[in-house]
């Protein structure tokens, strides 16, 4: 969420739109990044167990990434009109879990819902904090689609670096003790 | 009932624990970047050059998600689409250790983790497989432990 790491509030339901899947889409997808035939080949789909052509996993949990990029962007916008300067996410570390719970067909809509149920300053990296990110797919049939467990990165806006850190960075910009301390870790 | 594509691939009983699978490799272009990042994921760090060199990645790199996907992909083409596949059932414990840079070549190792027998469903087994992916470099990539069911041959000899 493109609010301050400190402003980001715990178990609050998010909603990141929706979106329906075509085929023509469900087999560019495949195509390129999973090309397996219940997900290209809708003739050759009716002899699966699914009965017909299925969105590839990796694709319905790809569009529920662009929902979550673009509620970013939104809610970036919407600080921003109201004269507040929005806060800054960076790259992912990882995904805990992530469980395909029912198949995605042409045709169906899923809504996309985040939720933050937990957050904490990173320990490895110095003014960023780590988000415990929720994000649930459902149909329109209100079927569970998947259940994903994210971690992501914040900025915080309250930090203030050490001065151990300071003096270990200003160090690091002179070239000799640069050298040193490379030799020395 | 047979299902005619899968009839003469691998099944469940023909799997192994420990089984090695080479992924082969990948060269990642900036146009394939680009293309992904528009659709999926338009943070600045993937699009543009400029605005990601001034990012945690340091350059333009892929988004971890297409990472993720052209694993898959490898996967596919080296082992899935060789054995009576019936879908993915999700991941455990992704993680993206290194990003992936313009011109990087992917690839690396599955081992088949765990093979067993669905409780509810006869006719199915899963297996868990491990994801090594590294980078020209040999330093690793992503990892992470995908799930996938597979037909049994022989639904009846339930253990």
């Amino acid at each position: 969420m493109t609010r301050w790491f400190e402003d980001i509030t715990l178990n609050e339901a998010f909603p990141l739109g929706d979106h329906t899947f075509s085929a023509e889409e469900i087999i560019r997808f495949a195509t390129l990044y999973d090309p397996q035939y219940f997900h290209t080949d809708p003739e050759l789909a009716k002899h699966s167990h699914f009965g017909g052509l299925i969105a590839s996993g990796w694709h319905t949990v790809s569009v529920g990434h662009r929902k979550m990029v673009d509620a970013l962007f939104a809610e970036e916008e919407r600080l921003r009109g109201l004269g507040q300067e929005p806060g800054v996410s960076g790259p992912s570390p990882g995904v805990n879990a992530m469980d395909f719970k029912a198949p995605v067909r042409p045709g169906d809509t899923v809504t996309y819902t985040l939720t933050v149920t937990d957050k904490r300053p990173s320990n490895s990296i110095p003014g960023w904090g780590l988000l415990f990110n929720q994000i649930t797919a459902v149909n329109q049939r209100g079927e569970l689609v998947y259940e994903s467990h994210l971690v992501g990165f914040s900025k915080l806006r309250d930090y203030v670096m050490p001065l151990r850190l300071r003096l270990l960075l200003a160090i690091t910009k002179v070239p000799v003790l640069s050298k040193l301390i490379r030799r020395a870790s | 009932m047979t299902n005619p594509v899968t009839k003469d691939r691998r099944h469940f009983e023909d799997l192994a624990i420990g089984e090695v699978i080479d992924l082969g490799r990948t060269t990642v272009s900036k146009q394939m970047i680009i293309s992904f990042a528009r659709e999926f994921d338009p943070f600045p760090f993937h699009l543009d050059e400029e605005a990601a060199k001034a990012s945690l990645l340091g350059g333009l790199a892929s988004s971890g998600w297409q990472t993720g996907a052209l694993s898959l992909k490898m996967l596919v083409d080296s082992f899935l689409s060789t054995i009576a596949s019936c879908g993915g059932l999700g991941f455990r414990d992704l993680k993206w250790k290194t990003p992936v840079m313009v011109g990087d070549t992917i690839g690396g190792t599955v081992t088949i983790a765990e093979l067993r027998r669905s409780g509810s469903h006869p006719q199915w087994g899963i297996v868990t497989l491990d994801f090594d992916v590294r980078n020209q470099k040999d330093k690793p990539v992503l990892t992470m432990r995908l799930a996938n069911l597979v037909e049994c041959r022989n639904a009846e000899a339930l253990a």
